[in-house]
């Protein structure tokens, strides 16, 4: 099984982990059109790539971020959101 | 026939073991496997081929005798070459129609040529026929059979840790280890096989300095505190991050390793001649399998084909055992580096043929292998026409090999097909991947042990345990394998993959339809596609490709290797179900007043109380019945129940409800919505107002996980200097509810209940009396079930003295507890619906009369801006009321039922139920716009088809004043 | 023995054709490019040439025939979805693929064996019934039935499942099948050929040439093609083109699992599903148990194994099976499945001219591939969506109007 580091309880298998999604910074909602929101909504960067992703430990609910591979499967990094800006 | 007794072998001939095959008693000994035990006892059928029936014998004896595969009791498909022997076993083999002996299925050998590759494709498909020849195809192709009342096996399974994971126990694996450990590294090496040592075991080529060395690397390896042999366990898979499960006979250990060496070894390969499946035919290795391990005499009179020097080393073993050897016939044209042993055997009177092959395999009037017709090969490869017959009752094959790389592949190594040894060797293994031995592509002894060493050292440096120390091996001098160990017959039969009874017209054949690269052919032809997986099928048939395609075999590759190595069975895989179910710290209340259980999400609630003697719809209207007219209690503690303390507290909740809560004053709730980012509802709850910067709140049964875990991520996000906490565990709740409920509770808190001090909507913290003494509560005055009421929140240890407490105080006036579903008819009657019940994954707040919770107004909430573009758009549908008339005696739909307009569908029922107290049937249904203005009739299909009608009506449908909740004037 | 097979026999050489013609070069222009070798884009092609006349074509394919999904499904057919747009166009393709078998002259191992999906919660009742109801209403035949129908058609069910979820029900759909899945590759492919459309494989699309708003070419690792239609068929992989022709959606992929035992004797006919135990078995015609679950939990474009769903799927199956227990599992695998947040497809036009997409097959794709074929020629031919594609445009998400399958689909197969 597949190792995730943690950035508060260090490895752990990944069964431990849930997965969210790509950070996916909102628009204003004020200013958006309905179809940029639409967009924001639903739309997804599906192509394989390094991606943010948000991931939490579920057994101590610990939101991070996940540098990860979508490609290889392979998490460059992991850090509390935001990380260094 | 038994071999005298011999140091080393496996058997132990001190404990005779009996067992039955094919109707018949048989004697092995303990430590046999089941074709040991057969074929010591001169049995040379162990079961039939998949296709044509063709008796076969042993094969490998390494876990691809896929055709010796036997029915013993409940357990289907058991591999005899590789199974232990045990006292009573009762053995079948599978595919026979029967009996093995009197196949009836014999005859789709003599069918053969109606039965090309792919046949089945080309037949039996009008549609009028086709489930007749499928009937008939299923029974002809499944192999064992299931005991459909045999019970579930139940297995544990092992977690374990090491630095260095050996899968390999030959020489250099144990090479490996050794290495390894004296880098300090904790080593765990891992074996098929009963017991260590590998091709050392039986590849003696009757030399004693062999033996001996093998013994000394035991004996280190036994004597070395940080190694572990495992044996009789496989390692079934590679999985991400060095996580191997090592499955023996009746578990799985998950070994989490810090770095792998696979030292797997390879599979020796089969040559490819007509009927090279007779009984008696089998791999080199095989024949020392049985002599050296099991004691048993696997030929009488052997012709040994070969191409490297393990065939003559294999004739130098058959000598010593006492089989003769009637010729060896060498592929090449010389002994090459065999040639001392080559010497020995011819003066040991053994004619060697060189440049020589077998093209055909004679069959006795038994079926079984009588003789081998020779032929020289011409400067083409091809044989000449000349041939000459040679008796012999077994041909033993020791052309080449192909790597076990199984595990390397799926641990992502990139392989290349190396001509000097013939076979693909890794190019590049993966961080903590590595690899030695036959499986490199290194097979010469003193060679193997040197490239254990080294891998062993690389692999303990790789996790910090000293340096890495030796480089790559040069290149093999000689070629193990044989690039062409195939003669072409017309009359075929020369197998290719014995699982499937491919021949090597069958490859030819898929080729010419278009099948041309290797996984199109294996999946055309099913090569590889059986029980053993291509073990001895895929290395042949790729160099058939490669050669029908005038392609190198690097440019035709290989199909994936997926798990599993070798099978496993399912309870291994399942181990022990674990199944959590949460109950709430009532639950041995419910008990005992008789509760029938329903799951709600990860718990179970009550459904309704049983009442002894009634059916279960009265026992749930009487429940109704006590909260309408006196009171009831239920058991709420599975509701989400999170804290948010904080000065930007408020904010937080504004942003994640529908609602205001900005406003709500202190020791007020308010009824809270939940949409996702798209508007559509998710959850649903009541927040409190504990303090300006605290508030307590709930959330659906089902959602409380779910809810908990995203407003943690939205909190991570938005950081807003407030804290959650999830207390669902930690509380016990219950709602008091019925006319009665205030005088019950006043028996028990100093709390001035009055409406004035504790009105509707209103939370209180306070004391309640329970037996022993006071116990501190929240109260809170909400109407779910359209009664005046109380859910009243306490620490969870003190769940059951305070449901104990109201029980008793509620005996005046006849309390009952009531399960869930007297709590949807009471809420229903309310007209309040049940996010997931009465919405659906597309279900936004203003299809379900809830716009009143919405407030467009404010700065954010999740889903508002996808609502202000849904709210321009016309609704597709709306939920509504429905009633049928008071009296009315017709069928009543099913939740789910569909509302018809027009002939087209245009809605459907999401609730509906018999309301006591409005004596008649109410249900809150979907409804397409236009139907649903108050007074319209609705059409609804019931389950048989016939249509009733319904009145759309206001909602509530009980109480529509709210007067219950105030205080009667 | 059918007589068909008497002329393997009666010729010396094998008497079969190449199914698929080699051919050494692209051509420099084609009426239309269909990007992917699977069932879905075989099939485009095939109606393309045989109802449209339309054979100028080209199926470029990077890997080999039917060696994506097409190849890696658990080939379960049906048509019992929640939506009436999901309903009517499945329907559409099971009355296809009765036929296919005598149109191809190929057996497709189409298999009648009804399909149960169990419900062991009131709530996954009513939705079974919900199905149902829809399906009724369009003249397809399911039910929901008792768990007394479900132990007569699988009478060795422990219908309480191991005591911890009792059966409480089942949708029954008398229509679901199995085939063999490559076979459908291979026929499509076959009949496509044969009426003049090329198949070139281990051809990679690298680019797409896309200017002022309207396709003109293909770039591929055999060089550049000039078109003005390119049909995207590529399910896993549909992200990876559609970055080259800029065009955003909410496909999203996450591997799917699956795993075979061996070869067992026939013990179960009908296709069973477990919603809440998120499982699901058939035993395909050479009675090996094909087994599979829920998606894997995140993002991944890749096809490894993982140890936790055999772990899990066997598991839940020795709950309802445990009879199952020394049957052995003898191989796992895994496709990349391109999922959409309503669960239904995205078929049509998309903001590119020329550029048509049959895509969002997540988990149930192979039981579409005869529509898929026949909707997408339409709707190539005449640029327009075909009227049972409607529903599954990719404005729909643009115009907050999700098609509701997603409320049936716990486990989506």
């Amino acid at each position: 099984m597949k190792i995730l580091t943690c950035p508060l309880n260090g490895p752990r298998p990944v069964s431990e982990f849930f997965y969210w999604g790509e950070v996916r910074p909102m628009p204003d909602p004020a200013a958006a059109s309905d179809d940029e929101w639409a967009d924001y909504v639903f739309n997804r960067n599906g192509a394989p790539g390094v991606k943010r992703e948000w991931w939490c430990h579920t057994p101590s609910n610990t939101w991070f971020i996940a540098e990860r591979d979508t490609e290889k499967d392979l998490v460059l990094k992991t850090y509390f959101y935001p990380g260094e800006e | 026939m038994r071999l005298p007794a011999s140091s080393g072998e496996w058997i132990d001939r001190s404990k005779p073991v009996e067992f039955s095959f094919e109707g018949r008693t048989f004697k092995g000994y303990a430590g046999d496997t089941v074709s040991s035990a057969l074929w010591g006892a001169d049995v040379r059928v162990l079961g039939r081929s998949f296709k044509y029936h063709r008796p076969r014998g042993v094969l490998s004896l390494a876990n691809h005798d896929t055709n010796a595969l036997h029915q013993w009791g409940d357990q289907p498909n058991v591999r005899a070459d590789v199974t232990p022997l045990v006292a009573g076993m009762t053995l079948t083999a599978v595919n026979t129609f029967g009996g093995l002996a009197d196949d009836k299925g014999r005859f789709l050998g003599k069918m053969a040529r109606f039965l090309p590759v792919g046949f089945y494709y080309k037949a039996f498909h009008t549609r009028k026929l086709f489930p007749m020849w499928e009937r008939m195809f299923r029974t002809m192709t499944g192999l064992g059979s299931v005991d459909l009342a045999s019970a579930q096996h139940t297995t544990p399974k092992a977690y374990d840790f090491c630095d260095v994971l050996v899968i390999g126990a030959g020489p250099s694996g144990l090479s490996a280890a050794l290495a390894a450990a004296a880098q300090g590294a904790d080593v765990v090496v891992v074996d098929e096989n009963a017991h260590a040592g590998g091709s050392a075991t039986y590849q003696i080529g009757n030399d004693t300095s062999r033996r001996r060395l093998l013994a000394e690397l035991l004996a280190k390896v036994a004597a070395d505190a940080c190694i572990r042999v495992v044996t009789a366990t496989y390692a079934a898979g590679y999985y991400k991050d060095h996580w191997i499960p090592l499955v023996s006979a009746d578990r799985m250990l998950k070994m989490r390793a810090g770095s792998v060496v696979v030292a797997s070894g390879a599979f020796e390969q089969p040559a490819v001649f007509r009927n090279n499946d007779l009984p008696g035919i089998m791999l080199a290795s095989a024949a020392q399998r049985l002599m050296y391990r099991y004691g048993v005499k696997p030929v009488s009179k052997a012709v040994v084909l070969v191409a490297n020097a393990d065939g003559y080393r294999a004739a130098l073993d058959l000598l010593a055992q006492g089989v003769s050897v009637a010729a060896v016939v060498d592929l090449r044209p010389a002994a090459g580096s065999a040639e001392p042993q080559a010497k020995l055997l011819r003066q040991a009177g053994i004619e060697i043929l060189p440049g020589s092959c077998i093209v055909e395999a004679l069959p006795g009037a038994d079926g079984l292998c009588a003789g081998a017709r020779i032929a020289t090969l011409q400067a083409d490869g091809s044989p000449s026409a000349q041939i000459r017959d040679i008796a012999c009752d077994g041909i033993l094959l020791s052309v080449g090999w192909a790597p076990a790389a199984n595990l390397l592949y799926q641990a992502g190594t990139r392989m290349r097909f190396d001509r000097a040894v013939e076979q693909f060797v890794p190019e590049a293994l993966p961080d903590g991947v590595f690899a030695c031995g036959r499986v490199n592509g290194v097979h010469e002894l003193e060679r193997r042990l040197a490239d254990g060493t080294r891998a062993g050292s690389h692999a303990a440096a790789s996790v910090g345990f000293g340096r890495a120390s030796g480089a790559a091996l040069p290149p093999e001098a000689e070629c193990p394998s044989h690039p062409w160990p195939i003669v072409d017959h017309p009359d075929g039969k020369n197998f290719v993959d014995f699982d499937e009874d491919l021949q090597f017209k069958d490859f030819r054949n898929a080729v010419q339809e278009g099948f041309d690269n290797i996984e199109l052919l294996k999946r055309f032809s099913t090569n590889g596609m059986g029980p053993s997986q291509g073990k001895h099928s895929n290395m042949n048939g790729l160099r058939i490709l490669a050669r029908l395609t005038g392609k190198e075999p690097q440019q035709v590759g290989t199909t994936t290797a997926r798990p599993f190595y070798h099978p496993v069975p399912m309870a291994i895989l399942a181990g022990r179900g674990f199944n959590p179910e949460r109950r709430t710290p009532l639950a041995s209340r419910h008990d005992a007043l008789g509760a029938r259980w329903m799951p709600a999400g990860a718990w179970q609630r009550p459904e309704f109380y049983q009442v002894a003697g009634k059916e279960r719809l009265a026992c749930i209207r009487e429940e109704v019945a006590a909260v309408r007219k006196g009171v009831g209690l239920i058991d709420v503690g599975t509701l989400g129940k999170l804290e948010v303390i904080g000065p930007q507290a408020a904010e937080f909740l504004e942003r994640v409800y529908t609602s205001n809560y900005a406003n709500l004053k202190v020791g007020m709730t308010r009824y809270a919505v939940m949409c996702d980012e798209s508007g559509v509802v998710i959850d649903d709850g009541v927040v409190a107002r504990l303090a300006e910067d605290h508030f307590y709140f709930t959330t659906t049964t089902s959602g409380a996980a779910t809810v908990y875990r995203e407003l943690s991520r939205l909190n991570t996000l938005w950081r807003l200097d407030c804290g959650i906490v999830n207390h669902t565990g930690a509380f016990a709740a219950m709602n008091l509810a019925g006319p009665k409920s205030r005088e019950v509770l006043a028996t028990l808190t100093g709390l001035d209940l009055s409406a004035a001090a504790f009105p509707y909507l209103a939370l209180r913290e306070g004391e309640v009396a329970v037996s022993g003494g006071k116990i501190p509560a929240r109260l809170m005055r909400v109407g779910f079930v359209g009664e005046w009421g109380y859910e009243i929140h306490v620490p969870a240890s003190m769940g059951g003295a305070l449901w104990d407490a109201l029980m008793t105080a509620g005996k005046a006036h006849a309390i009952r507890p009531f399960g869930v579903e007297a709590q949807r008819l009471l809420r229903l009657e309310k007209g309040h619906i049940i996010i997931g019940q009465d919405t659906d994954g597309l279900t936004t707040p203003l299809e379900v009369g809830m716009g009143w919770a919405v407030k467009m107004t404010k700065p954010f909430f999740i889903g508002q801006r996808s609502l202000a573009a849904i709210a321009k758009k016309p609704h597709k549908q709306q939920l509504a009321g429905i009633t049928f008339p008071v009296g009315y005696s017709g069928a009543v739909p099913l939740e789910c039922n569909l509302v018809i307009d027009g002939g087209d569908i245009a809605g459907r029922v999401t609730s509906i139920a018999f309301s006591p107290s409005l004596e008649r049937y109410i249900g809150l249904a979907f409804l397409r716009p236009d139907l649903a203005a108050i007074g319209t009739t609705v059409s609804i299909r019931l389950t048989d088809g016939a249509m009733v009608q319904a009145e759309v009506s206001a909602t509530p449908f009980y109480d529509p004043d709210n007067l219950k909740q105030k205080e009667a004037a | 023995m059918p007589w068909r097979l008497l002329r393997f026999a009666l010729n010396k050489k094998h008497p079969e054709p190449r199914m698929f013609t080699h051919h050494e070069k692209l051509k420099s222009s084609y009426d239309v490019v269909i990007i992917g070798a699977g069932g879905h884009g075989l099939a485009a092609a095939y109606y393309l040439a045989r109802d449209h006349g339309i054979t100028n074509v080209c199926v470029l394919e990077k890997g080999y025939i039917g060696g994506g999904n097409t190849g890696r499904n658990t080939t379960i057919i049906r048509s019992n979805y929640l939506t009436p747009e999901g309903v009517k166009f499945y329907d559409e393709s099971v009355k296809l693929w009765q036929d296919l078998s005598t149109e191809f002259d190929l057996n497709l191992f189409y298999a009648n064996r009804g399909h149960f999906t169990l419900a062991h919660t009131d709530s996954a009742l009513r939705t079974m019934r919900w199905r149902a109801e829809v399906n009724k209403h369009y003249g397809i035949n399911s039910e929901v039935v008792g768990p007394e129908v479900v132990k007569e058609a699988a009478p060795m069910i422990d219908l309480s499942c191991a005591g911890h979820s009792p059966i409480l029900g089942a949708l029954y759909h008398a229509p679901g099948s199995v085939a063999r899945h490559d076979a459908v590759a291979w026929g499509y492919g076959r009949g496509a050929d044969q009426r003049g459309v090329e198949i070139h494989q281990q051809t990679e699309v690298l680019g797409i040439d896309v200017q002022g708003g309207k396709v003109k070419g293909v770039k591929t690792s055999r060089g550049y093609i000039a078109t003005n239609k390119v049909l995207c068929a590529v399910a896993g992989s549909t992200p990876r083109i559609l970055k080259m022709v800029d065009v955003k959606t909410p496909l999203y992929i996450h591997p799917l699992q699956a795993m075979v035992s061996e070869p067992v004797k026939p013990w179960l006919d009908p296709i069973l599903v477990s919603g809440s135990l998120h499982v699901y078995i058939s035993q395909s015609a050479r009675g090996e148990l094909v087994m599979g679950a829920s998606l894997d939990p995140y993002e991944l474009h890749g096809t490894r194994s993982t140890l936790d769903f055999v772990e899990g799927l066997s598991t839940h199956m020795l709950e309802m099976f445990p009879f199952l227990s020394k049957v052995k599992v003898m191989r796992q695998w895994a496709g990349m499945a391109d999922m959409t947040p309503d669960f239904a497809p995205i078929m049509g036009m998309t903001p590119v001219e020329g550029f048509y997409l049959d895509s969002g097959w997540g988990t149930w794709g192979f039981k579409a591939t005869p529509v898929c074929g026949k909707t997408m020629s339409h709707t190539l031919v005449n640029d327009t969506p075909h009227p049972l594609i409607t529903g599954f445009s990719l404005d729909r998400f643009r115009n907050f109007a999700l098609t509701g399958e997603k409320g049936a689909a716990s486990v989506g197969h």
